[in-house]
This record gives C-alpha cells, structure tokens and sequence, in this order.
C-alpha cells in the first residue's frame, strides 16, 4: 500500500464518526463462551409438514422431515428459501407519499416501492393514529380488518387472531364470511347435507380400501392437495393411496377420475379417465341421475327415508319443468362425454358400493354451488350415504381428512376476539346501515360500490364504504381475482397496512408495512394433522427473529400497549406463558383418556403422541337413525329440493340443483369465439398457494425461464406455433400475463392449467421495472387471477369464480421484461 | 524491506488511522439513512475539515463534492425523506431496482469451498445470511469483535465489510489487508456500485459508491 499525504490531515480534522457509530464492537462474552451458538436438532412444524431442523452459527442449515412422516413432500427443500429470502420485509415502513400526505396521500402511487424505514414506535403510531381518524370520521364501517387467509401454523402466534384481537381492542370493523377454497361448497351444503362438509371428518381410508368397488374422483386431485394442511401435515393420507394404486392393479377397485385434465392424482394412480368438458360437470351428473332414474336403478327406499324433495327434482330432469330431458344425448352435446360413456357409468355407480369424492375446484365457479348439490343428489340415490365406501366426500384431498383419527383435544389458540367485559376504545357499532359482515370475495366489489345492495345467502348485505384495509399473514393481490380491478378499489382506499414475513404485492401495495417474523423464529405449539390429532408438535425456535421483524405476540403487544391495553391484550402473561397454557389447557382436556407430560418434558421431547385412530364412516348414525341423528338441514333429512333456497327466488341458485350456462366458457360456450380456452387456476403442486412461490432455488425447479409455468396441449400450442421452454402472453380482455410453456399431454384442447399464488410482479407499459402500477400493466410472472373474474358464485353464496375464465394466448415475442415478482438484483454478467 | 525510521512508523500509523477513518465513514453511509445526527456531523467544522481532506486526493474530488453539494441541499425535512426513501429503494427492500448491499448477492466464485472446505450449492447462493454471512462471521470471531445489536444485518452487508476493514487497517499486515480486500471486496464492488448507479434516484448513492470503489482501489496500490 502507498503513503499517501492527504491521509495525514484526515486525523487532524478530529473527525471522530468512527467510534461514535460503527456497526461492529468488541465480541461480548456470551458470544465468547460460545453459548449463542445451539447446533443441536430441534423440532418444528408448518402448512409442510413437520421437521427437525439443525442450525450452524446461528442460521438454519439443515431441514430433514420428522421421524413419523412416511410421505414428506419435497417442498421441505423450500423452507429456507422461505427465511432466508432477499426479499424479507427487514423493517416497519411506509410508503413515502402516505408519510408525507397521510389520508390525502396519492393512492395511485401504491405499487411503486417509493418506502421510507420508521421505527417500530413509529409504525405502529402511524397505524393507530389511522385506526383514530377512520373511526373518527367513518366510524367501524370504514374498516376492513376481516380479510384473513393461510397465516403460517401455530396456534400461539397466529396472525389472524393477534391482528383482530388488537384492532378489536380499538374499535369494531367490517368482516368476512366465507373463505376462497371452497365458498360455494361451504355454503349449499348445509342446505343439503347439514354441515359444511369440507371441514369435516370423512370415512375412514381403510373403510374405503376395503369396502368400495368404484371410487369416483370427481374434479379432484388429492396426490397433489395433500401435501399441505391447515396444520402441520402428518401425509398419513399418502399411505391409502399407495394402498389403492396396489388394488387399482389388483383389480379389486376400481378408480375413475371425471375431469378435464389428466390429474397428478391419476397418473399416480394409474386410473380410469373420463373427460369433461370444463364447467360442464352439473350437466353430466344430470344425465347419470337420468339414466339412473330412467332405468329404475336408484334406491327408492333411502330416498324416501333419508331425503326430501326427490318429487320436485324429477319433473326437472326428465324436462317436464323445463322442456329438456337430462338424456346422455343432451349431456353428450354440452360435456363432450360420449352418450354411451355416461350409461356405462350410471351403471357403474349403481353396480356395487360407490363412493364419490368430490374435489373443491369445481364449486370455485359461477354457479359452483350446482356440482356439490347435484353430486349429493347423485348419492342420494346411489342409496349408500352412511355405508362404509359408499357415500359423498367433499373433503378427501384436505389436511388429511379419512386419516383414522384420534378423539384427542387439540391445543387452542390465543384469543381472537376481545375477553368478556373488554370494550374497545372506539365501541361505535355504527355500520351506517350497511352490513359488518360481506361475503370473503366481494370486498373489492365493495370498495369500487360502497352502498349498494346485493343478495347473499337469503339476507340483503348492503356494502360498506370500506376507507382502509389491514392485512395480516395474508396476500390477497394472490388470490382475489383480477388484478386491475383491485388496482382500481386501491385507489379509493384511504390506507393500506400489511403485516407479513416477505414482499408480496399486498405489502407493495400497502401504505405501512410491517415485518413479522417466520414461524421458524418464534416458540408455538401445533396440532400435529388437522383431522387426525396425531399428536401435540414443538414449534421450537430456530433461530432469533431476522433484521428488525417480531413475532406477531411481540408486534400487536406492543400495539396494545400504545392503545394503554396491553394488560388487556396479553392478560399479564408473557408469550412463553402462554404457551404453557394452552399446553396445559389441552393436557387437561385430555386427562383420563391421553396422558400427556408435564409441558418442561414436552417442550424437550418436541412430540407428545396420541397414538392410532379409529375407524369411522360418516353420516353412519344418520343412516342408523336419522330421527335421533338428523342432518342439520331444515328437515333434518338430505334436501333434494329446498323450500328454504326456492324462497329466496335467486335466478342462479334454484330450489334443485340445475345446469346453468356460464357467463364465460370454453368448447363451444358463450364468448368462446374470441376467448377460446378454458383457463385453469388450480391449487399449486409446489407450494401452498402464494406461500413458497419466492423461495427461488425451489422455485427453479419447475419455474421456466423464470416464468411461472403454464401447461399447455400440444396440439393448441404446435397450432399457436409455441415449443416448449417458449415464453407465452396469456389475455383476455381483463388482462394479460407473462409465462413459461410446459407442452403437456395431461392437458386437452382448449384448456390451458397456471396455477394460483404465482406471485403478481406487473411491469410498465414500456417494460420499465420500476413501474407496473398502472391499470392493464402485464405480469411478468404468471399470475392466472391478472385474468379471472371478479364475480360471485350466486346470489346464494357470493363466492369465488376464479374457474369461470376464458382466455386466449400466443407466443411473446419482443423484448422479454425481468420478473418482478420476487426482486432480488439484476443479474450482473460477470 | 528496509528498516523503517521510528518516525515513518509513527506516520504509517497515523495514516493507518485515517485510512480506518474512511472506512468507518463509509460504511455509517451505507448502515443507515442520513439522519440529522449524521448530517449535523458532517455538517460540523470537523466533519467539512474531514470531507475536504478526502478531497485533497484528486481521484476522490469528484465524488467528495457530489456528496457534500447533495448534503448542502438537505435543508428540508422532505428533502431528507426523499433521500431516506432512496436508501430503502436500493438497500432495504430487495427489488429489480434495488443495489442489494449483500456480498453473497454477487459473489459468484466458490469462495467458501476455499476457505471452509465445504461445498457449497449454487443455489443457496441467492439467500441471505449465506456463506458469505458465515465467512465474515467466522472473521469477525477471530478479530474478537462481532456485529453491534441495534444492525440485525448479515455479515456480509457492506457496512460490515467496511467497518472491518477499518478494524484491519490498524490491525492487519498490509498483505492480509490486499487479499482481504481483493478477494471479498473487489470481486462485487464494482457491479455493486454499477446497481447503485443503474437505479439510484438522486445521484448521493451513486456518488457513495464511487467513492467506495475509487478509495478501495486507491487504498490497495501498490
């Protein structure tokens, strides 16, 4: 190295910034003795399934599945992408033009990434003082804080009940009802069936393997769903399915999967195919009904005992209602499934012990609520609802449900909603005439028309005039459909906040946003299996929370402290306290019947076990007794007809199940000369839905050039003059995409699969990165709902329609815009 | 090598010190914003004394005054904001438009299978708290000093990188200090400081960058 003599007057400018602020400092004791640093395996759990997970120097290094999981999906291999991720949200920020201007902020702005870093005091007094002026001048009908979704697991610090409890302890707001995943579904089926059904426990696997002929499945992929759950994932389920791969080859059942696509589930299984032509499937089923009707092969006897309403759906399926027989005839020309394919199968289904399982994809349509009522109908008169392999699932595909369950108590969570006698600060509940509670997908709708007035499920909701939104562990510019609509809501919304680990697009388009931390750096407590209560999992810290995140205890605490309620908030206990006690909780509710350790013995095993479950066949005491066991219907009997929906006189959701032609469709349907495929926008193989998409060497193993892939039918694609590995614009007239060509035969003519939760990263009109909050801005990763549409199912349920959806692509050619998805820098040519 | 003087030593001493100075300078502009203790400091007599040192070398001129005309207008509170939301645009929040401040963002050479042995996949390369964050870590340790509490940053993000090599400049041959610096240093600070110049909306980082390149590559010559 050189003298150099401007060095010496540098130190006689006395300049002294070196000690005063320098990032590094003497090594402190601790780090010294080495005690800092645990390298020993700890247990931990997620939507993924449970692992154990060995740290070096303090960050996570290795992950390897826990010791009861036969079946681990390889998405494991994405968890520290998940931590360790560039695009980690690292500090409390706000967008520049809210800190300056506030509520007059320029809102079309958002998107832009122009943020400044504010401390954690800050942010969370920018937060209430927001909270303070939308109650002030809006009272609670101005806030949405009910749009809540996946969150991470673990009970102690789920996202959803911190966030709620702590702005309840403010003041009231708007909330959902409903959920995204199945809508529809969880709303005509009490009607029908009494419950939900698509949070219920099934029958039995082994009851199933060991007594049904025929297995139907019917728009679902179980191979592929059953990788994650609500808790964390035993993937029990994937044992049964080896199970019936080996008799599907033995010849002993028989698996035939109703769908458009080639299914991971059935080239897994090696199984029977029928095609259908996309949203067509009500059509079918009323054509089985026919034939079976027709022929005099359904139970006449379970459908007088169990069922109501038989008599008002006949004159419907033979067309004296309407004019038109179900026939095989009329089925064929609107499902493209050959006439005689369907008698073959009315035949089946009525041959031996049948049992449907239904996937949820299919009510994620207009008019979604038809599929899950008319299959219900097709059971019915099958006659074998409550016999062991026969019967209707609406829920085999999820969070292990059919896995024999334990009849332990799961831990509970930490409160969601305010303790007795706690009041809010704002205690308004003022909604100025319009509804607290709307439908989980028509809050955009609601944003862009505050005041009006539409139907849902027999009551009037009429919109809030939604000013501000907060968002916790959830990313709906994920799974809300079209992009440029929500674009359109954001502009009128006063304020924006978004609590979350990394950058999705909610948080980009957020005005504070706020860096919680993953669940691999905070201690929690987890079911082990959702639906078959396995056992009780350690969710051990791994490694201290990154850059400047908190748990969410630690986030909305603090909160709570600022509202002068944090002995309300936490009721004196501390986050490990809590802990404790809902351990405790859950050993006392299992006392005499699962014995669990003192919670220090626990907490260093990492597993309590509850042992084998126990074979179960739903709706079997319906079935022994519907007059003790009624269905929760209206009649207590499964309702073919309902007096209760006929009331309602909805256009689109009659008093039987009917086929209805969609707003939009593919081969042959409305609009399908100009949008000729069916897109569809399924639950990802690999990932859980938006959750993993940015853990970028996992996403390289199926990503294409980059792009989120789009799987497309060889013969559409050699038409469009596209290979595979070719980038593709996708369109419709709500918007366009970018994505990566997979040529596949599991894909037939006209229908195209992109998976949801492929992260939203608009670019400008001139391809500039910086860019991409404008109206009409084409995704430069693949989001599918850049082109859904923002419709309710029916006045019935209001839900998602997201499979509703025409499109047309090509090949892209001229400049290929970055993504923008996941950040991280410009690759430098080296 | 011929016996250095007790006076050359005292001097190379001295200038030892000021080279940490400039590391140390350095890297407070790239561990947080600009905030009014920092611009009070640099506005101070000695903190203008300082700049104008720097400034003595010609090569460093350029940037030197980029930086203290660009401070010189920071007299609003808003000025200052707009220049807060440049730090968090290029080094807080990981963007196509960001200068990620991580080393192990650009390195792409198997550094640590030479120093640890390991081999390390290509893949992992694109996470923080990589191995370039071990590397650095494992350096620090042996250097008895470890990253302050209130940066929770990787060890590899340039205010760290820079911070020790002011702890090297009093405490590291010169050799150590030229292979340190070329090794972990050079390798990504010229593409870092491309990413600043590329995205930088105002043009005070890009002048820190500069100035960065242009004194480590000074500092090195032989």
């Amino acid at each position: 190295m050189k003298r150099r003599s401007f060095l010496k007057g540098i130190l006689a400018a006395s300049y002294t910034i070196a000690t005063a602020t320098s990032v590094l400092t003497p090594l402190s004791a601790l780090a010294k003795t080495g005690a800092a640093k645990r390298d020993d395996w700890l247990t931990t759990g997620s939507h993924f399934g449970a692992f154990k997970i060995k740290r070096k120097n303090g960050v996570i290094d290795q992950v390897k599945p826990f010791d009861l999981d036969k079946y681990p999906t390889d998405m494991i291999n994405g968890i520290k992408g998940m931590v360790y991720n560039p695009s980690r949200v690292r500090y409390p920020m706000v967008r520049l033009d809210f800190l300056l201007k506030g509520h007059k902020s320029d809102t079309t702005q958002r998107g832009d990434y122009r943020f400044v870093r504010v401390t954690w005091d800050q942010a969370l007094t920018l937060f209430k003082n927001s909270l303070d002026n939308i109650q002030t001048n809006y009272g609670p009908s101005g806030l949405h804080a009910g749009q809540t979704g996946w969150r991470a697991t673990g009970q102690l610090h789920s996202s959803i009940s911190h966030m709620q409890r702590a702005v309840g302890m403010h003041g009231n707001f708007v909330k959902k009802i409903g959920d995204y995943s199945t809508g529809a579904g969880q709303t005509i089926l009490p009607y029908v069936l009494g419950s939900t059904e698509v949070y219920a426990q099934g029958t039995s696997w082994p009851l199933i393997l060991d007594n049904a002929n025929t297995i139907i499945l019917w728009a679902n992929d179980p191979y592929k769903n059953l990788q994650v759950g609500w808790n964390a994932e035993t993937h029990e389920s994937f044992e049964y399915l080896a199970q019936l791969k080996e008799k599907i080859k033995q010849g002993k059942i028989r698996v035939i999967s109703i769908d458009p696509v080639a299914s991971k589930t059935q080239n897994y299984l090696g199984c029977e195919k029928i095609y259908v032509n996309p949203q067509t499937d009500v059509a079918l089923m009323l054509a089985i009904a026919y034939e079976i009707y027709t022929n005099d092969l359904h139970d006449k006897a379970f459908i007088e005992g169990y069922s109501l309403g038989f008599d008002r759906f006949v004159p419907y399926l033979t067309g004296e209602e309407d004019g038109i027989p179900k026939t095989v005839q009329w089925a064929e020309k609107i499902t493209a499934v050959p006439a005689d394919v369907i008698k073959q199968l009315a035949k089946t289904m009525v041959a031996g012990r049948t049992q449907i399982l239904m996937g949820w994809c299919i009510q994620r349509q207009q008019h979604g609520e038809q599929p899950y009522w008319m299959a219900a109908v097709l059971a019915t008169m099958i006659g074998q609802i409550g016999l062991p392999g026969g019967g209707i699932s609406y829920g085999h595909h999820y969070s292990s449900i059919g896995v024999p369950a334990t009849k332990a108590s799961a831990p509970g969570g930490f409160p969601r909603n305010l303790d007795e006698g706690q009041k809010p600060i704002f205690d308004s509940t003022d909604f100025k005439g319009a509804s607290s509670t709307i439908p989980v997908a028509r809050w955009i709708d609601a944003i862009l028309s505050p005041g009006k007035v539409i139907d849902a499920n027999g009551s009037k909701v009429t919109y809030p005039d939604i000013k501000m939104m907060v968002f916790s562990g959830n990313n709906p510019w994920s799974h809300h459909q079209n992009r440029n609509q929500m674009k359109k809501a954001f502009h009128k919304l006063e304020c924006v906040v978004s609590i979350d680990i990394n950058w999705t697009a909610t948080c980009r388009f957020s005005d504070i946003v706020l860096p919680a931390c993953t669940t691999y750096e905070r201690n929690d407590i987890d079911i082990y299996g959702s639906y078959a209560k396995r056992g009780v999992l350690a969710m051990q810290k791994m490694v201290d929370p990154l850059y400047n995140s908190l748990s969410d205890y630690e986030i909305f605490t603090r909160f709570a402290k600022l509202l002068g309620k944090e002995q309300e908030y936490t009721r004196g206990m501390t986050e490990f306290d809590w802990l404790k006690k809902l351990y405790n909780d859950c050993k006392d509710a299992n006392s005499g019947q699962f014995e669990m350790p003192e919670f220090d013995q626990f907490w260093q095993d990492g597993y309590v076990h509850f042992g084998e479950g126990e074979l179960w066949t739903r709706h079997a005491d319906f079935r022994a007794d519907p007059e003790i066991n009624p269905l929760g219907t209206p009649s207590g009997m499964i309702e073919i007809h309902s007096r209760k929906i006929e009331r309602y006189q909805y256009d689109d959701c009659k008093g039987h199940p009917t086929w209805m032609e969609k707003s939009e469709r593919s081969h042959g349907g409305p609009g399908s000369d100009k949008h000729p495929i069916w897109m569809q926008s399924c639950h990802p193989d690999k990932r859980l839905h938006s959750q993993m998409c940015e853990s970028k060497s996992y996403r390289e193993t199926y990503s294409v050039q980059d792009r989120e892939p789009v799987y497309l039918n060889p013969e559409d694609a050699k038409h469009r003059g596209i290979k595979d590995g070719d980038v593709v614009r996708v369109f419709n007239d709500r918007g366009q995409l970018l994505a990566g060509a997979v040529i596949s035969d599991n894909f037939p003519k006209g229908v195209i699969r992109i998976h949801e939760g492929a992260w939203y990263g608009p670019v400008g009109d001139d391809g500039s990165t910086a860019a991409g909050a404008e109206i009409g801005a084409i995704c430069s990763y693949g989001d599918p709902n850049t082109l859904t549409q923002d419709i309710g199912s029916s006045k019935l349920a209001q839900a998602c329609s997201a499979y509703t959806c025409s499109v047309d692509y090509e090949k892209f050619v001229g400049h290929l815009p970055p993504v923008t998805s996941f950040n991280g820098p410009t690759e430098i040519a080296v | 090598m011929s016996q250095l003087t007790k006076q050359e030593v005292t001097e190379i001493a001295i200038e030892n010190q000021a080279r940490a100075v400039i590391y140390e300078f350095l890297s407070s502009l790239f561990a947080k914003e600009l905030d009014g203790s920092l611009i009070n400091q640099l506005a101070s007599v000695q903190g203008r004394e300082f700049l104008s040192s720097v400034a003595l070398e010609p090569t460093l001129a350029a940037s030197i005054n980029t930086i203290v005309n660009k401070l010189m207008a920071l007299n609003t509170e808003q000025a200052r904001l707009e220049l807060a939301a440049d730090f968090c645009g290029l080094f807080l929040i990981d963007s196509k438009t960001c200068a990620s401040p991580y080393a192990g963002q650009y390195i792409k050479d198997d550094l640590s299978k030479v120093d640890t042995g390991e081999n390390i996949k290509k893949s992992d390369r694109a996470l923080v708290f990589g191995e370039l964050h071990q590397l650095m870590m494992t350096y620090l340790e042996k250097s008895n000093i470890q990253i302050s509490s209130d940066f929770p940053e990787p060890a590899d993000h340039i205010a760290v990188i820079l911070a020790y090599l002011a702890h090297l400049s009093l405490h590291a041959s010169h050799v150590n200090q030229i292979n340190f610096i070329n090794v972990y240093v050079l390798s990504w600070l010229g593409d870092f400081t491309e990413q600043v110049k590329l995205h930088d909306p105002s043009g005070f980082y890009t002048a820190v960058a500069e100035l960065t390149l242009q004194w480590v590559t000074l500092d090195i010559e032989q």
